[in-house]
């Protein structure tokens, strides 16, 4: 066994005990209080872990894999297109972060969906974002699960299967057995060996490729473009623009950061998570992009770029150090396949059960939430069996769906009192329709370049406020139980 | 019932906007940086976009989110219980 092998057992024989621990917490607490521990982790939980769930949650494989692969395949002008990560804590807690945090205590929600059931009382709706969300992220954690074991396989020199059953099972153990407080003891661990994992990969890197000259110098030598924002004209600033509003201003429709929101403690913890969460994605993003493109430098004819990050990590460090950053790249795909498990188990399982079988008992809701999340952790490996090529589009196809069905209803339906289910139904078809449109028979949609998502939330949103504008006002009750003071107790 | 707005509405909405301003304004200077710079002089053996526009910007910007937050934000209880508001 190599030292590589070593660390990574090493790191998942930790979560795997974390698993076994935290079930142990979740079966102490009594049944009526099962829901709020498993999926809201009894809604306590402070600024570095829900700036960890929020950072972990959304940069996936697309950050800890494809991010490296797509800066060496395309130069700095790809790092430049990852800097709008960074403020993603800030525009999720920031715009909703207070109002979800408030009604979700009046109202005793849990899961995401239990927002939309409070703030629109549609039986339509629960069913429809239930269906969507499932649909869209179940793929998304399959090309997770793909990425971890291309990544492991390519380290460790273990068979894809050996190595999909690595990185993946370990995280059914422990989101299966401990729910929402299961995942965030694991993400503590996982913050840590990412962030150790980034900076020496970075350090590593620039140290093997003799500095930040040199390494311009030999990349600018193999192709000046690489040296360019926008690659030689390849990326217009408008295309640019529409990735910063995707990552940038539409990433309250990503429904797993909703977690952040439904289980913070206070407010104190929602202001560290919103810039604890800044840092830390500053620090893994500028480290692996940067080593992307300076591992061109170093090897120029990689034949799949989005093997970078873990060839850098076999051939600039020493190999026990190698094995602590393959465990940070396994940990960061990790955290966003345990934020989607938790999400889907609920509209499911929480939401959707519950909405055709309203007599269920809280033993059967309990048992229903770990057979749906084992459940959809199976599904989702089981098309990671299929070893689909492209990852990276699969989860811009992921992330841009999710947005256009729901970045209208969350954003508009915290804020504006007149917004109604009638706008929210038009609005998830609209931006559906719209998406599917660009994608498929009319790429016209895709206006000046910019990226499918763009032109669908926006039609989506200006569908929202007209229909809802022809259509009844929202009751009283939901206007007093989201913007009213209510009476104190 | 006459409807009275709770007060921690209007703080939402402050951090609302207070968070896409701060994002818009990241998003002009670092498009100003990486578009208007150009390559050379090369800073810290880096092109020059990148070197200001990508490392220092997004790095002053994150260290002046600390600030921001903690100085714009206030801390507001989350339950309409006295008792629980005074425990926050």
């Amino acid at each position: 066994m190599n030292w590589a092998i070593f660390s990574f057992l090493a790191y998942t024989a930790i979560l795997i005990a974390i698993g076994i621990w935290s079930y142990r917490i979740v079966e102490k607490v009594p049944i009526e209080k099962y829901e709020k521990e498993f999926y809201a982790a009894g809604r306590g939980l402070g600024g570095i872990v829900v700036a960890l769930i929020i950072a972990g949650g959304l940069a996936s494989a697309g950050t800890f894999i494809a991010g490296p692969g797509m800066t060496y395949a395309y130069g700095y002008s790809w790092v430049l297109l990852n800097n709008f990560n960074f403020f993603s804590s800030l525009l999720f807690l920031g715009p909703i972060g207070i109002v979800v945090g408030i009604v979700a205590r009046r109202v005793n929600a849990v899961t995401y969906l239990d927002i939309f059931k409070a703030r629109y009382q549609s039986k339509a709706i629960i069913v429809i974002l239930a269906f969507l969300v499932t649909v869209f992220l179940l793929p998304y954690m399959a090309t997770q699960f793909v990425g971890a074991a291309r990544v492991i396989s390519q380290m460790t020199g273990m068979g894809y299967l050996v190595s999909l059953a690595l990185g993946s099972l370990v995280v059914l153990v422990y989101c299966v057995l401990g729910g929402m407080r299961g995942t965030s003891l694991a993400i503590l661990i996982q913050g840590v060996v990412i962030t150790v994992g980034c900076i020496m990969l970075f350090i590593g890197t620039v140290n093997y490729a003799g500095g930040f000259k040199k390494s311009t110098e030999i990349i600018a030598a193999q192709n000046i473009n690489f040296l360019s924002p926008t690659m030689g004209g390849e990326f217009s600033p408008f295309f640019t623009f529409s990735l910063a509003c995707m990552i940038g201003y539409f990433v309250v429709g990503m429904p797993h950061a909703m977690l952040a929101a439904l289980t913070y403690k206070n407010t104190r913890a929602l202001k560290r998570g919103i810039w604890m969460g800044g840092i830390l994605v500053l620090i893994w993003t500028i480290c692996l992009c940067m080593s992307g493109v300076i591992g061109r430098a170093i090897i120029p004819n990689l034949a799949v770029p989005d093997e970078i990050a873990p060839w850098l990590a076999m051939h600039v460090m020493p190999e026990a150090l190698g094995g602590i950053v393959l465990a940070g790249i396994v940990a960061g795909i990790q955290t966003t396949v345990a934020a989607m498990a938790i999400i889907i188990t609920s509209s499911i399982a929480k939401n959707l059960l519950k909405e055709l079988k309203p007599d269920l008992s809280p033993r059967e809701a309990k048992l229903a939430s770990r057979l749906t999340m084992g459940s959809c952790l199976t599904i989702a490996i089981g098309i990671a069996l299929l070893q689909p090529e492209l990852i990276q589009w699969i989860i811009l196809f992921s992330i841009g769906g999710l947005e256009a069905a729901t970045f209208g209803p969350i954003l508009l339906g915290m804020f504006w009192k007149k917004g109604n289910h009638w706008g929210a139904i038009a609005s998830i078809c609209t931006g559906m329709i719209i998406y599917a449109l660009a994608n498929t028979i009319i790429p016209q949609l895709r206006l000046w370049g910019a990226h499918p998502s763009f032109l669908a939330v926006i039609t989506s949103i200006i569908v929202y406020v007209i229909v809802s504008l022809v259509t009844p006002k929202p009751s009283d009750e939901i206007v007093r139980t989201f913007w009213g003071k209510l009476k104190k107790t | 019932m006459k409807f009275i707005e709770d007060p921690r509405i209007k703080i939402a909405r402050k951090t609302f906007a207070l968070s896409w301003i701060y994002f818009t304004i990241y998003l002009l200077v670092i498009m100003g940086c990486s578009y208007f710079l150009g390559i050379k002089p090369y800073l810290m053996g880096l092109p020059r976009w990148v070197a200001i526009g990508n490392i220092l910007v997004p790095i002053v910007f994150i260290l002046a989110l600390v600030f921001v937050i903690e100085k714009f934000i206030p801390d507001v209880p989350l339950t309409d219980d006295e008792d629980s508001e005074n425990k926050e």
